[in-house]
């Protein structure tokens, strides 16, 4: 194989299908054969089974919709206030050496250690559940944005000033346009991890969401179920991504190579 | 130095004589150690509209397109940005994003972004040396003919000898470290220039005096850099 060589759009798309055939072989063919006892993983077709009982009977529905809601919430909530704190901080260095060192050390804060803290404060409601996303992105934001917005670049800045722009209208007609598609792109990622945090959260003293039926599955001993609900997480993370990246594709046509 | 309203004057010297921060001090985007400068008697203190800029690297704002970027400039109107695509050769472009465009023709477009803004002094820092031969001589073909016509102040810095004798009324070579300008010389060639020119007789005269001049200039930086 040539490093870097591209390879053709279809054949792609077979090596792609490819391996999730090979993954779906190898769990049934350890399921199946026996190789791995039931108590501890379900074969895929029980897994199917179990997936349609939850989105039939027990109103799965209704979780993944909270936990959805949620996710959104705690990132919506993160970017609304990160990213314009992020932009102060990139665009005016004073505002950056005053939060900067604060933010850095907060970013390494795991956001599932604060849950037990995040209890005392908010409960076991949907404000906890939002709490502990905001924690987990927010610092991130801020300073991915910072990093972005400071990295401008500083041609383009000065070209603005000589066109007769002043101060404010450098943030607003420069930095700000210029860094809008990589702004898009952390959000991207961090929405990523969002569903992570969501699900450490309902783990822990939730009554709803997918990581709830995730704990009472486990209760119960229910293998099919797990996977299900990870599998579900799995497809709406791709779901999310994709969605995501069209949007910016069509925000942002001039930013691609 | 002195630059008087309408002239062309080509900054030439080796590469790290500090031809572009005298540019960048003129534009009031670096802030002179010693010394000043005075356009109409008034203190250059930070960048305005009324100095317009070309840069070597490509500085167009990639997020507009070639007409919104022409329009970027404070003073600019849609008319004169119209006027000035048309003029320097990018009709039919108006809505293409810079990087659907040549290396030539985005500094065409950032020419036309400067001169709508409508400053009272351009300045060019060696915008066409990142340009192949061919393209920088048609450029330098478009820029003298803009300036022939609407005789703006220009001020052009550059390392290309042949570009300075083209394009200057005066040619002022500066020293290495510390950079100052120690030669001016009148180009007195007739307006309006021929390419073919650059092959004649008077060119070739003031060719051979400024090599001369930058060739003693770059041994002298090349020496001090060891």
């Amino acid at each position: 194989m040539t490093p870097l060589k591209p390879v053709a759009p279809g054949a792609r798309v077979a090596l792609g299908v490819a391996f999730f055939v090979l993954f779906f072989a190898a769990w049934a063919a350890a399921t199946f054969g026996g190789y791995v006892s039931a108590t501890f993983l379900a074969d895929p077709a029980t897994m199917l089974r179990e997936g349609w009982s939850l989105l039939a009977v027990h109103g799965f529905i209704k979780d993944i919709l909270v936990t959805i809601w949620r996710v959104l919430g705690g990132f919506v909530l993160a970017a609304a206030l990160g990213v314009p704190l992020g932009i102060a901080m990139g665009a005016y260095k004073p505002i950056e050496a005053f939060f900067e060192p604060f933010v850095s050390f907060a970013r390494y804060l795991p956001a599932s250690a604060f849950i037990p803290l995040l209890i005392l404060w908010a409960g076991t409601g949907e404000a906890q559940k939002l709490l502990v996303i905001f924690v987990g992105s927010f610092f991130q934001v801020v300073l991915m944005v910072a990093v972005t917005v400071g990295n401008t670049r500083r041609d383009l800045v000065e070209a603005a000033y000589t066109l007769g722009v002043t101060d404010r209208g450098i943030v607003r007609r420069v930095l700000l346009p210029s860094s809008a598609p990589e702004m898009a792109e952390i959000l991207r990622l961090v929405l990523g991890w969002a569903w992570t945090y969501v699900i450490v959260a309902e783990l822990i003293g939730s009554s709803s969401g997918i990581g709830h039926m995730i704990m009472d599955s486990q209760a119960l001993l229910n293998t099919g179920q797990i996977i299900f609900g990870i599998i579900v997480i799995g497809f709406i993370g791709l779901a999310s991504d994709f969605l995501f990246k069209a949007l910016n594709r069509r925000l942002f046509p001039w930013s691609l190579a | 130095m002195a630059v008087a309203d309408n002239d062309f004057i080509c900054i030439l010297g080796p590469s790290g004589c500090g031809k572009s921060t005298l540019l960048r001090i003129v534009a009031g985007l670096d802030v002179p150690s010693t010394g000043r400068v005075l356009l109409d008697g008034q203190p250059v203190a930070r960048p305005g509209p009324d100095r317009g800029m070309v840069f070597q690297s490509y500085t167009l704002f990639p997020w507009l397109t070639v007409r919104q970027n022409v329009l970027f400039g404070s003073r600019a109107t849609p008319a004169v940005a119209d006027a000035l695509i048309a003029r320097v050769g990018l009709r039919g472009f108006e809505n293409h994003f810079p990087k659907m465009l040549s290396g030539g023709m985005q500094q065409r477009t950032a020419l036309a972004r400067a001169l709508a803004n409508d400053p009272k002094i351009l300045l060019l820092d060696e915008p066409f040396g990142a340009l192949d031969n061919q393209t920088r001589a048609l450029m330098q073909e478009l820029l003298l003919g803009i300036w022939e016509a609407d005789r703006k102040t220009v001020l052009f810095v550059t390392h290309d000898i042949d570009e300075a004798i083209f394009m200057a009324s005066r040619v002022a070579v500066m020293s290495a470290r510390p950079g100052h300008i120690k030669h001016e010389l009148k180009i007195d060639l007739p307006h309006p220039r021929h390419y073919t020119m650059k092959t004649g007789a008077d060119f070739s005269r003031y060719k051979a005096e400024l090599t001369e001049q930058i060739r003693v200039e770059s041994i002298r930086a090349a020496q001090m850099e060891h």
